[in-house]
């Protein structure tokens, strides 16, 4: 079990590595930063101080381990906007951020995790059908024609809802829903085949031919087997709550840190961008991480320091 | 036909002719049959866009501005209506149409490509080699992709081609798997051994005997990472990073009728409409072809 989460924990520390050096790559070779802030017309004595400022004159490697020993020390540089620490830039936009992916996780929880379930016991039963139409529906329609057609309905046509904005907690509605929906029905339609594979295996049938009821062979055998993939998904949804809204924020105008990533892009702010992008990963990987060590949890075969065989 | 006219065999006829509708929808349900002509149908509008939009997509009538569609009381000069500067919606549709499905297709082409190499190069050289293809598999499905292709749109600046090959690396990561883990076993198989024994160089193993073995499993992955890919394009052209005006695409439509979603709405329900129908459509294509090429994959 040591050995697994420690191989994990090398992963997820190359992970991280890797969005650095990333960030790095694509931020500082794609441009000179210089000319972006200040016009390209401005005196060449500015552009200089400016790069001498931001220490882009130094040589390539040197930027690199200057970049990785600011972060080390938690400075992740200012936006070159407005002048202010991008990591505060950030960190004040996640309360907002949080206010709607939050409440939206629950929904997908108690909307997808048993619709998927129910959905398997009942196969091929009127309700599996209205169930996986919905959920088809959900992972087709993008977060933001969802958004929009119910800004059109109960904001536009029938008044009851803001379309957006952030001054009370009727504005979130909108978001938290658009966002659950979506995620119930990727949800249920994990669930659902995650519970329909562990249906068929033999124990199953062992199970309920030895004459347990039906409802221990559900709950004891069934649920905990097809929890391994369903814990996967919803690993990847708990380390998106940061960034996973970059789209619905934009629909609805919600100040979250989606929408900051969206204008420091449009911007060009390197700092803030990076911050995000940073966080993200750490989150993603911090998620991983417990992710693992539930499987381990979940799948006392683990324990023993057997590997994962990878879900295709 | 022979001439028996016997009651039981005209009833075991019937009964059987039955079985051949019944048998018919049950191998192609309406909804499979709804999504391949869907998709037919886009292809053909997409290819022959040129053709069939009425108006040049750029084109302003500034004095039919925001002019209604005709099922909401408009003209058939302009069926689906005109946006603010009074463009044709419909025209704009058709390109956008086409414009959206050469990405899709592009970048699902490209990251097949990416992702079955990497997997050919794990399962092939093993070892070292096979660990860094991981490492960047792992990478790659950890990190929310809309995340890093904003990172790269804003400061790489935005060109179609450049957009196209960075979408082209949406969804490697699944075929990567699906090919090494498909390699891995097949190597271990008597063919590709046998081959390769007869002097086949690898290139000859991989592209002619491996790939054709394993190209129904690729396929139904690249069905999963289409609709994605049209999903991802149209949402970065909504948030008006993606696709830039003036060309236009699916999600650019959308993301500008946002703009006049209270006194104009036509202009985002049609591109909205086709956005959901065609990734509706390849879905239900996509499982059903799933079902059939592959039952393991379920």
């Amino acid at each position: 079990m040591l050995r697994y989460i420690a191989s994990r924990g090398l992963r997820a520390l190359i992970t991280i590595f890797l969005v650095l050096s990333f960030a790095f790559v694509i931020l500082r070779l794609s441009g000179d930063p210089a000319l972006l802030i200040l016009s390209p017309d401005a005196p060449p004595e500015a552009l200089e101080a400016f790069r001498k400022g931001w220490g882009l004159d130094a040589p390539l490697w040197r930027q690199y381990l200057g970049y990785f020993l600011n972060i080390a020390e938690g400075n992740f540089g200012q936006s070159m906007r407005d002048g202010r620490p991008a990591i505060d830039l950030v960190l004040e936009r996640i309360p907002a951020t949080l206010a709607i992916t939050l409440p939206a996780f629950a929904l997908k929880l108690l909307i997808g995790v048993p619709a998927g379930i129910f959905a398997a016991l009942h196969r091929n039963s009127l309700i599996d059908r209205l169930v996986m139409s919905l959920s088809v529906a959900g992972y087709t329609i993008p977060s933001f024609v969802l958004g929009l057609v119910l800004v059109l309905v109960f904001a536009v046509n029938l008044g009851w809802l803001p379309s957006g904005g952030y001054t009370s907690p009727w504005h979130a509605v909108l978001p938290i829903v658009t966002l659950g929906l979506g995620g119930a029905a990727i949800l249920a339609r994990f669930t659902r085949s995650a519970m329909l594979e562990v249906l068929g295996q033999p124990y199953i049938r062992t199970a309920s031919a030895k004459g347990l009821i039906w409802r221990r062979v559900v709950t004891s055998h069934a649920l905990p087997n097809a929890a391994i993939p369903t814990v996967t998904i919803i690993g990847f949804m708990v380390g998106s709550l940061i960034a996973g809204a970059v789209v619905v924020e934009s629909v609805f105008s919600w100040p979250g840190v989606g929408r900051l990533l969206v204008s420091a892009v449009a911007n060009r702010d390197l700092a803030v961008v990076q911050a995000i992008l940073l966080l993200v990963a750490a989150c993603m990987v911090t998620s991983n991480l417990v992710v693992d060590a539930l499987y381990g949890w979940i799948d006392p075969r683990l324990r023993s320091g057997r590997t994962v065989k990878a879900g295709g | 036909m022979a001439s028996i006219e016997t009651t039981p065999l005209a009833a075991e006829a019937e009964k059987a002719e039955r079985g051949k509708l019944s048998r018919f929808l049950e191998a192609y349900p309406p909804l499979v049959i709804f999504g391949i002509t869907w998709i037919a149908a886009t292809l053909i509008v997409a290819i022959f866009a040129d053709l069939l939009a009425p108006y040049i997509y750029s084109a302003l009538d500034l004095k039919a501005r925001l002019a209604p569609p005709v099922f909401m009381g408009g003209t058939w000069a302009h069926p689906l209506g005109t946006d603010e500067l009074g463009r044709d919606v419909l025209s704009r549709l058709v390109i956008s149409i086409r414009i959206s499905l050469l990405i899709a297709f592009a970048s699902t082409i490209l990251s097949a490509t990416i992702g079955v190499l990497l997997g050919f190069l794990a399962a092939h050289f093993r070892g070292l080699v096979e660990q860094v293809v991981l490492t960047l598999i792992d990478f790659q499905a950890s990190m929310p992709f809309m995340i890093i292709a904003l990172a790269v749109l804003a400061f790489f600046g935005n060109t179609l081609t450049l957009f196209i090959c960075l979408m082209g690396f949406y969804g490697w990561e699944r075929a990567a798997r699906i090919a090494r883990g498909l390699t891995i076993a097949a190597n271990e198989q008597g063919y590709a051994a046998s081959v390769r024994d007869i002097g086949a160089s690898p290139l000859r193993v991989y592209g002619l005997h491996v790939l054709p073995n394993i190209a129904s499993t690729l396929i139904v992955s690249v069905t999963l990472t289409f609709p994605e890919v049209i999903l991802l394009e149209s949402g970065l052209s909504f948030l008006g990073l993606g696709v830039q005006p003036p060309l236009t695409s699916l999600g650019n439509m959308v993301g500008y009728g946002r703009e006049y979603l209270q006194s104009a709405p036509w202009i985002l329900l049609a591109p909205s409409a086709v956005i959901v129908l065609t990734t509706f459509s390849i879905s239900m294509v996509g499982d059903w072809l799933r079902d059939r090429l592959d039952p393991t994959l379920r």
